[in-house]
C-alpha cells in the first residue's frame, strides 16, 4: 500500500501538470485573452479603482473618482476622447480676451440637470463659488487659484481698506529686494509689464459692475488671523504701517472672478494669463452641480435618491466597495448621441483580482496600470486588447538639495547620468526613457519648441543637442563630475569604488510596492556598477513616506511620480513654482518663477512653449531630480469595447464609448487605435466642435483684418 | 450562572475601552495623517481642516472627546468618505463578512466533524492517515495561496465560477471554500483527538456496559464530550471569521469589514479604525462568553460559580 500512495502522488502530479499545460495551450492558441462576454444589455462593466471618496466632484480628488465623475457631471468643456484637449460641452463656444485674463463662455440653452432643471450660467457661478468655499475644505481648490481672488477667498484672507477709504493695491507692496537681482534692462521690462497689467480695463463682453471691479488693479489680500498677519508683516515696515492704519475686509465669494453676464453667458477673470486654463476646465473640480439639492440635503446630497447630476449618465445605485451603477440620462443635452444604456463601475484595488475577473469575462475594461509586470509577456501578445501608450505622467527620483552631498549640483548630475535609462526601459517593459521633466510623446508642439530652444541654448554653451540627449546615460561624465565634486571614483570597469563618498548621508527612499522595489534595486545596481557607490534602500508605507518626503526629512534620494492635471507642460513645470512648492526637493529659484510667469503672459502659444522650454532647460541644469521614465497606459479593454481610447490620462468621456456586438468590427490591432478613424466617434466630436471652430475662425479673420488695416 | 454572565459582561466594557485606547495611541504614533497627499495643502486650508476635526486641541482633550464619543457608541464620521457614519459603515459591511464567515464555518464543521469522527473511530486506517494528511495540508496552505489556486482552476481554466466580486451564490463558492479549508482541517484534528480521548474514558465504558447500542454511545455520550475542544475553538474562530478576513476579502474583492478595515488603516481613517476595533473586541468577547456558557450544557462536569 505504501507503494500505492506513491503512485497516487504521481497521478496527482500528472493531473496537475496536464491542467497546467491545458491552461497554457488554450491561452496561446486563443485570439483573445480569456472569455468575451459581450454585455447583452448594452451596459458597460468597468473597474474604476479604489472606492470613490465621494460622488461630489468637488470633494473627491483621485483618478478612481474622476473615472466616475466624467459620467455623472458635465462641465463647460469636455475632453477629446483621443487627445484630451478641451472640446465644447455645456459651453458651445468661448473667447479669450486679448490680454489672456478673461474668458467668455457661451452656454447652450438646452442643457439640463438630471431632474430636468435647466443649467444656466448662474449654476456655474454657484459651482465655482462652492468649490472655493473655505468650509468645503476642497483639496483640489489650488486648481482654481488662477481665478481672480480665488486664493484669498479660499484661504480666508482679507483686503485692506486704507484710511482714505481706498483698498490697498498689491503691486504697491511688492518688494523688489525679495526678488532676484535683475539686470537693468530686465527691470525696465518688468516696469513696462507692471503698468501694462494695471490698465486692463477693456470691453470684453457686457459692461457690468462686477466686470469693472474685476478689472481694477489687483487688491492686496492679507491673512485675516492675527498670528499669520504678524508673521507676514514682520520684516516689511511699509506693509505693516499700511495694514495697521487700515481696516481688514474679508474676501467673500462675491469678489471671485466668476460672473453670470446673462443666463447663458459665463465670464471668468484670471489673475494673470493662464493659457492652459480652458484645458483645466475639463477637470471634475469645475463641473456643474445642482444648488437646490445641495442646499436641501447638505452632505447627504450625493446619496442615491437625493443626488441630482449634470452628466450624460445619472446615478442608479451606489453600494460602497461593490458597485456604482449609472444609467443614461434622457434629460442630458447630448442624450441622443450617447451610445451606452448604462455603466457599472466596480471599485477594486487588487491588481491580480482585477486581471482574473477581466480574463473570466466579468468586466469589459479595467483602468490603466492594472496589469502587473509579471503578466506583461502573457498579455502583450493579445494585440486586440492590450494598449500601451504614453501617458501625461512621469516617474523620477528627487534629490534633497538642502542636505550635503546632494546640495552639490555636480553630485546630483553624476547620480542622474549614471543611470542607464534605456536598460531601465527594457527592464520595465511598459515605460519610456525620460531625460527632461515633461513627459515624452504627449505634447508634440511643446517638444518641437523645446528642440528649437535647446539647440540654440546648447550652441551658446558650446554643446549640442546630441550631447544633451546623451544625458540618458553617460557614466564616464558622471565619474568625472563626482571627481570634480571631491569624490574621485577609483578602479576600472566592473570594479569601481568611491571611498570618499559619504555613503551614510544618502539613502534611496521609496513607498512600499513591488514595482517600486524592482526599480530601486535596478538603479541601486546601476549606481554601484557605474560609480562604485552602493546606496542603501529604504521603503515606507505611503502616508509615512509622503510625510517624510514633504518635510525633506529624507537624505539623498526619494521616489516620486507626477500625473498632469491638465494637458499642458506647465502642470509639470509648476511643481517647482514658488518657495513652498510641491517638488519635495527643497529646490527653489525666483529666476525660474519669473521665467514661468513671463511665459504664461505670452499670448502666442508657440512662443510661450519656447519660453517654457527655456525654463525647463534652466531647471534641468540644476538637476533637482533624476528623471526616469514617461509612464504608459499599460491598459486592457475587450475588443468589442469601442470609442474608448488610451488617451494621455486614460480618462474616458463616456458618451463616445459603445459596445460593438458585430465581431467583424471589433478592434483588431490596438496599436493603430489612435490613428484609425472611427466615423461614429469622429463625427460626434466634429459636431460638437463646430460651434467653437466657427468662433475661432471668425476671430482669426478679424485679426487678419485688423493687421491688414494696420498695414 | 447569572452572576457569572453579568460579571463577564461587565468586563467587556473596560476591555473594549482598553483596546480602543491602545489603537488610538498607535494611530497617533504613526506618521502621516488622513489629509496628506502628494500635493501640499495651502497652510490656510490645512488650518481649517485641523480646526474642523479638532486636531488643534491638546492630545488629552482629543483623547477625552474620543473616549466620550466611544462610550456613547458614537464613532462619528469617516474622515475619508464624506458623510458616511462609522456605525452605518459597520452595519453595511458586516453582513458581507458574516455571510461568508458563517457559511465557511458551517462547511468547516460539516467536513471537519465528519472527517474527525470517522478518523477517530477507524484509528490508524487509511482513511485516518489520508484525512489527517489532508488536514495537515489544509492547515499549512495559507488562504492567499489556496484562493488564487482555486481561482486559477475554476475561474480561469474551467470558466465555471467567478473569480471575484459579490453577486449570486456562484460568487460565494470560492471564497467560502478558501476560507473554510484551514478551519475544516483544524476541526478535523480537534475532533479526532477529542473523540479518541473520550471514547477511552470510563463513562463510555459504563455506557457500553449498560448495553446501549453503539450509535447512542457515540452520538449521545461520546460526541458531547468529544467536541468540547471544537466548541472552545468555535468562539474565537467564528469571531475572527465574522470580523472579515482581510486576505480572502481582498483576493475575492468582497466588500466586507476586513476590506474596509485595511483601507481605513491605509487612509489613517481614525474613526473607522476605532469603530471596527471596538466592534470586533466586543464581538470576540461575546463569542468567548457564549462558548463558556455552552460548556455547561455539553459537559455536566463543568459548573459555574
Amino acid at each position: 500500500m505504501r507503494e500505492m500512495s506513491g503512485q497516487n502522488r504521481f497521478a496527482f502530479a500528472l493531473i496537475l501538470l496536464s491542467l497546467l499545460l491545458a491552461g497554457c495551450s488554450t491561452q496561446a492558441s486563443s485570439k483573445y485573452f480569456g472569455k468575451n462576454n459581450v454585455p447583452k444589455n448594452n451596459v458597460l462593466r468597468y473597474i474604476s479603482g479604489s472606492e470613490p471618496e465621494s460622488l461630489d466632484p468637488q470633494v473627491g480628488t483621485g483618478q478612481p473618482e474622476a473615472r466616475i465623475y466624467t459620467a455623472l457631471y458635465d462641465g463647460l468643456v469636455e475632453f477629446h476622447p483621443k487627445t484630451m484637449e478641451p472640446i465644447p460641452s455645456i459651453a458651445e463656444s468661448w473667447e479669450v480676451s486679448k490680454d489672456g485674463t478673461e474668458y467668455l463662455f457661451k452656454l447652450r440653452k438646452d442643457a439640463k440637470f438630471s431632474n430636468g432643471d435647466p443649467i444656466t450660467a448662474n449654476d456655474f457661478v454657484y459651482s465655482f463659488r462652492r468649490a472655493l468655499k473655505p468650509e468645503l475644505l476642497a483639496k483640489n481648490a489650488y486648481l482654481a487659484y488662477p481665478i481672480k481672488y480665488a486664493e484669498p477667498y479660499n484661504a480666508k484672507k482679507s483686503f485692506v481698506k486704507g484710511a482714505d477709504g481706498k483698498f490697498l493695491v498689491k503691486s504697491d507692496f511688492e518688494s523688489p529686494d525679495a526678488k532676484v537681482e535683475e539686470s537693468p534692462d530686465e527691470k525696465v521690462e518688468k516696469d513696462k509689464d507692471g503698468s501694462g497689467s494695471q490698465a486692463t480695463t477693456d470691453n470684453f463682453g457686457a459692461d457690468t459692475e462686477t466686470h469693472r471691479f474685476l478689472d481694477e488693479p489687483e487688491r492686496l489680500a492679507v491673512p485675516s488671523d492675527k498670528e499669520s498677519l504678524d508673521a507676514l508683516v514682520k520684516d516689511k515696515p511699509k506693509l505693516k504701517a499700511a495694514v495697521e492704519s487700515g481696516e481688514l475686509v474679508p474676501v467673500t465669494e462675491e469678489h471671485l472672478g466668476v460672473e453670470a453676464v446673462d443666463d447663458f453667458t459665463f465670464r471668468l477673470k484670471l489673475f494673470q494669463p493662464a493659457p492652459y486654463f480652458v484645458g483645466l476646465l475639463t477637470h471634475q473640480f469645475f463641473r456643474v452641480i445642482h444648488k437646490g439639492t445641495i442646499e436641501k440635503y447638505g452632505k447627504d446630497w450625493v446619496k442615491p435618491g437625493n443626488i441630482v447630476t449634470s452628466g450624460t449618465f445619472k446615478l442608479v445605485d451606489h453600494k460602497p466597495y461593490d458597485e456604482v451603477v449609472v444609467t443614461k440620462d434622457p434629460n442630458n443635452w447630448d442624450a441622443e448621441n450617447v451610445r451606452l444604456d448604462g455603466i457599472e463601475f466596480y471599485p477594486m484595488d487588487e491588481a491580480t483580482s482585477m486581471m482574473n475577473i477581466y480574463k473570466y469575462g466579468g468586466v469589459d475594461a479595467v483602468y490603466n496600470h492594472v496589469p502587473p509586470a509579471a503578466w506583461n509577456d502573457q498579455i502583450k501578445q493579445f494585440k486586440s486588447e492590450y494598449l500601451n501608450f504614453p501617458e501625461v505622467a512621469i516617474e523620477y527620483y528627487t534629490f534633497n538639495v538642502t542636505k550635503p552631498p546632494m546640495d552639490n549640483v555636480k553630485v546630483r548630475k553624476a547620480f542622474s547620468l549614471a543611470i542607464d535609462r534605456d536598460a531601465l526601459e527594457t527592464f520595465r517593459r511598459t515605460t519610456k526613457t525620460l531625460v527632461d521633466f515633461t513627459p515624452e510623446g504627449i505634447f508634440p508642439k511643446y517638444e518641437e519648441a523645446r528642440t528649437k530652444v535647446y539647440t540654440e541654448l546648447l550652441k551658446k554653451q558650446g554643446s549640442s543637442l546630441e550631447e544633451w540627449r546623451a544625458r540618458k546615460f553617460d557614466p564616464e561624465k558622471a565619474r568625472k563630475l563626482l571627481e570634480e565634486a571631491g569624490y574621485p571614483v577609483k578602479g576600472s570597469t566592473g570594479n569601481y569604488s568611491c571611498p570618499d563618498f559619504p555613503i551614510n548621508d544618502v539613502a534611496l527612499l521609496y513607498n512600499t510596492s513591488e514595482s517600486n522595489k524592482d526599480v530601486a534595486e535596478f538603479i541601486q545596481a546601476q549606481w554601484n556598477q557605474n560609480l562604485g557607490i552602493t546606496v542603501p534602500l529604504k521603503n515606507m508605507e505611503w502616508k509615512t513616506f509622503l510625510n517624510v518626503r514633504k518635510e525633506l526629512a529624507y537624505k539623498g534620494m526619494g521616489r516620486a511620480g507626477w500625473v498632469g492635471d491638465y494637458m499642458d507642460p506647465y502642470t509639470f513645470l509648476a511643481l517647482f513654482y514658488t518657495e513652498n512648492n510641491d517638488s519635495s526637493t527643497g529646490w527653489y529659484d525666483p529666476k525660474y518663477d519669473k521665467m514661468l510667469d513671463d511665459a504664461n503672459k505670452e499670448i502666442d502659444p508657440q512662443k510661450r512653449f519656447e519660453m517654457l522650454a527655456q525654463a525647463e532647460f534652466y531647471l534641468m541644469q540644476h538637476q533637482p531630480v533624476a528623471p526616469l521614465q514617461t509612464q504608459a497606459t499599460n491598459w486592457m479593454k475587450k475588443p468589442y469595447v469601442k470609442g474608448m481610447y488610451p488617451n494621455p490620462g486614460t480618462l474616458h468621456p463616456w458618451k463616445f464609448v459603445y459596445i460593438e456586438p458585430d465581431e467583424s468590427k471589433w478592434t483588431q490591432n490596438a496599436e493603430d487605435i489612435m490613428k484609425i478613424s472611427d466615423p461614429s466617434v469622429d463625427q460626434h466630436v466634429d459636431r460638437l466642435m463646430a460651434s467653437q471652430t466657427s468662433v475661432e475662425d471668425k476671430a482669426k479673420r478679424s485679426d487678419a483684418a485688423t493687421k491688414k488695416s494696420g498695414e | 450562572m447569572i452572576n457569572f454572565i453579568i460579571r463577564r459582561l461587565l468586563l467587556v466594557i473596560p476591555m473594549a475601552l482598553i483596546a480602543v485606547t491602545v489603537t488610538w495611541g498607535l494611530i497617533r504614533i504613526a506618521p502621516g495623517n488622513f489629509y496628506s497627499s502628494e500635493k501640499k495643502l495651502p497652510p490656510a486650508i490645512e488650518k481649517n481642516i485641523r480646526e474642523k476635526y479638532g486636531l488643534d486641541k491638546s492630545w488629552i482633550e482629543q483623547y477625552g472627546i474620543m473616549m466620550w464619543n466611544v462610550m456613547k457608541l458614537d464613532f462619528g464620521e469617516s474622515l475619508k468618505f464624506e458623510g458616511q457614519s462609522v456605525n452605518g459603515m459597520i452595519a453595511r459591511h458586516f453582513p458581507y463578512s458574516a455571510t461568508i464567515g458563517i457559511l465557511a464555518y458551517i462547511l468547516a464543521l460539516i467536513i471537519g466533524l465528519t472527517a474527525g469522527i470517522i478518523a477517530a473511530l477507524k484509528q490508524n486506517s487509511y482513511f485516518d492517515y489520508g484525512s489527517m494528511a489532508l488536514a495537515m495540508l489544509g492547515l499549512s496552505v495559507p488562504s492567499f495561496v489556496l484562493g488564487p489556486l482555486l481561482v486559477l482552476v475554476f475561474a480561469l481554466w474551467l470558466y465555471i465560477l467567478p473569480p471575484a466580486r459579490w453577486g449570486g451564490i456562484s460568487f460565494l463558492v470560492l471564497p467560502v471554500v478558501t476560507l473554510s479549508a484551514s478551519y475544516a482541517a483544524y476541526i478535523a484534528r480537534l475532533t479526532r483527538a477529542g473523540m479518541l480521548e473520550v471514547m477511552r474514558s470510563d463513562y463510555i465504558r459504563t455506557a457500553r456496559a449498560k448495553g446501549l447500542d453503539e450509535k447512542t454511545v457515540l452520538l449521545k455520550h461520546g460526541l458531547r464530550g468529544g467536541i468540547i475542544p471544537v466548541v472552545s475553538f468555535t468562539g474565537p474562530a467564528l469571531a475572527s471569521l465574522l470580523a472579515g478576513t482581510i486576505v480572502v476579502e481582498k483576493v475575492f474583492a468582497i466588500p466586507g469589514l476586513g476590506n474596509i478595515f485595511i483601507q481605513a488603516v491605509l487612509n489613517r481613517d481614525e474613526p473607522v479604525i476605532l469603530g471596527i476595533v471596538a466592534f470586533l473586541s466586543i464581538l470576540v468577547m461575546l463569542f468567548n462568553l457564549a462558548v463558556d456558557i455552552s460548556y455547561g450544557f455539553l459537559d455536566p462536569r463543568i459548573r459555574y460559580e
